[in-house]
């Protein structure tokens, strides 16, 4: 038999032996379009990678928005005296995300899906042996963790991941404004960002993760491995902090503290919107590579399909029946975004399967319940300065647990019901719990030893005087406006 | 509500694949999504003008 691009001898007479016969001539043509396939092939392939690589990369500075706006959001909910350190402390907390993650979080989330340990799973993408190989920054794992011509996507999913991890270590920022000392805040933030919610993404949002395997469990935007963690760490750590001085009176009852911009903070929110976008679009994998799930269509981190569509349609109305449920009790444009965070959070885990008025519903109804929850968290004495544990952690949860009444009977992962787990609402039940476990225990448990080693609260002459004054030789707002006190030198 | 195919897996699905697809699910979220926005103007009406009103000279 004659392959493509194989040149058969040509049939000759002495009629026409000093030209090419018909089939020679349409060989060649054969050959020619050959390599025109191969080469377009070739050419598909490339725009196919470009385009992967390009797709996560964009996702970064996209959530890089998210920090602006909780940037934003934090300073504008500070008071005068504390703007600035509290912004040095968001911007602090990002910049050591980003080095713990790459010193040893990426490692945590490809070693123990399957738990304790840290053995292979059946996807084949997981265990310590497997983490040892592609996610250490020496020896022959070193090749996927820097420059590499041949390795166009390590970086660019090392650094959607480690955005997400940054993202974890600002949303517990928020609660604990105005009177944490800054390196016990980083040493929290980087246990946060680089180990607790990254057991959780190897344990439920890995195709070989136990949570997943075992129960079924279902997180694709991470309501609960991203948000719920993060807002229940924060729980943990504000029960040691204790709450600002001035904010409850000696009967228990509550003062609200304002914040010094609400413009700036609301502005805030609405970034912060924008950037999960990115975050969402980072949960995607996209069709067509090596490492794709699908060779024609995007899918999920369990390799369930999924459209951007999808999330177009599910996101917008989750917004807006976020922000519409929170106008009902509030009427308070802090609460309105910070009900379209909870109308993305609520409706988070099941984005890829929900229909779209659904989505609204379950978002209005997260918007209706934040603030009486928020209410009840303060009323048992926890000064949670901008809802971080409600909006993330109470709503986190909330999304995880309604997906298994709605979402009942998909299947988990690729395959049929019988081979693979189905979401079910005892599985996102106990995925819940894992995930309120995993953020709220190492919170409590480390911020309990800073407390001890005195390192977690500022001393009250400096929580009244303004940690501005005490910690940042600048000044917020330096006309007209200023800040109390005179600033120290740096350090002082 | 369960998987909107009648064998569960991925493999079957070239379409729609969201919940209550098949069903009159999604007509009746519709509608209680749109009944929930003329709800909320229709209170938010009553409780803003109730509010204003305090202000009438």
């Amino acid at each position: 038999m004659v392959q493509f691009g194989q040149r058969r001898a040509p049939h000759t007479t002495a009629h026409n032996a000093n030209r090419p016969t018909r089939g020679f001539i349409v060989e060649e043509q054969i050959a020619e379009l050959t390599a025109q396939v191969a080469a377009l092939q070739g050419s598909s392939g490339v725009t196919n990678t470009m385009f992967a690589e390009t797709f996560y990369y964009l996702t970064i500075p996209l959530m890089i928005i998210i920090h602006a706006g909780f940037l934003a959001y934090e300073m504008g909910a500070s008071r005068l005296k504390n703007v600035l350190s509290s912004g040095v402390k968001n911007i602090l907390a990002f910049a050591f995300m980003i080095p713990t993650f790459y010193f040893f979080g990426w490692w945590v989330y490809w070693g123990f899906p399957t738990g304790l340990p840290g053995a292979p799973g059946p996807a084949g993408i997981s265990g310590v042996e497997y983490a040892n190989a592609i996610a250490w920054g020496w020896g022959e794992s070193a090749q996927y963790m820097g420059p590499n011509i041949a390795d166009q996507a390590s970086g660019v999913f090392f650094g959607a991941f480690a955005l997400f991890a940054a993202t974890t270590a600002s949303i517990m920022s928020g609660a604990v404004i105005e009177r944490i000392q800054t390196v016990g805040f980083v040493i929290l933030a980087v246990v946060l960002g680089s180990f607790a919610w990254v057991v959780a993404a190897a344990w439920g949002w890995h195709a070989d993760g136990w949570l997943v395997t075992q129960w079924g469990v279902h997180d694709f935007g991470a309501a609960g491995l991203v948000h719920a963690v993060a807002g229940f760490f924060a729980l943990g750590v504000l029960i040691n902090l204790g709450p600002r001085i001035g904010k409850f009176n000696a009967d228990g009852s509550a003062n609200h503290i304002a914040g010094h911009n609400m413009p700036l903070t609301v502005t805030g929110l609405m970034l912060i919107i924008v950037g999960f976008w990115g975050f969402l679009m980072a949960c995607v994998i996209v069709p067509g590579e090596a490492w794709s799930w699908f060779a024609d269509k995007p899918s999920t981190i369990y390799g369930t399909p999924i459209t951007l569509s999808a999330l177009a349609f599910n996101i917008l109305m989750a917004i807006a029946g976020g922000i519409i449920g929170a106008w009902v009790l509030t009427r308070d444009p802090f609460w309105m975004m910070s009900g379209a965070l909870a109308g993305i959070i609520s409706t988070a885990s099941g984005l890829d399967i929900y229909y779209p008025a659904l989505a609204f519903i379950i978002a209005f109804s997260a918007g209706l319940i934040l603030k009486p929850c928020a209410t009840w968290l303060e009323n048992r004495g926890i000064d949670d300065a901008v809802g971080a544990v409600t909006v993330h952690g109470t709503i986190g949860l909330y999304g995880v647990v309604l997906l298994g009444i709605f979402g009942a009977g998909y299947p988990s992962l690729q395959g049929a019901a019988g081979e693979v787990p189905t979401i079910s609402l005892i599985g996102q039940i106990i995925g819940a719990v894992v995930f309120f476990l995993l953020g709220f225990v190492p919170g409590y448990a480390v911020s309990y030893v800073l407390k001890m080693m005195g390192m977690l609260r500022i001393p009250e002459g400096a929580e009244i005087a303004g940690m501005d004054m005490v910690k940042v030789p600048a000044e917020g707002y330096p006309e007209g406006i200023p800040a109390p006190g005179v600033n120290l030198a740096p350090g002082e | 509500m369960g998987f909107p195919y009648d064998e569960a897996s991925w493999s079957v699905v070239d379409g729609a694949m969201f919940m209550g697809w098949g069903s009159a699910m999604p007509g009746l979220y519709t509608l209680i999504a749109a009944g929930i926005c003329v709800a909320v103007l229709l209170f938010g009406q009553k409780t803003e003008s109730a509010k204003t009103k305090q202000f009438e000279k």
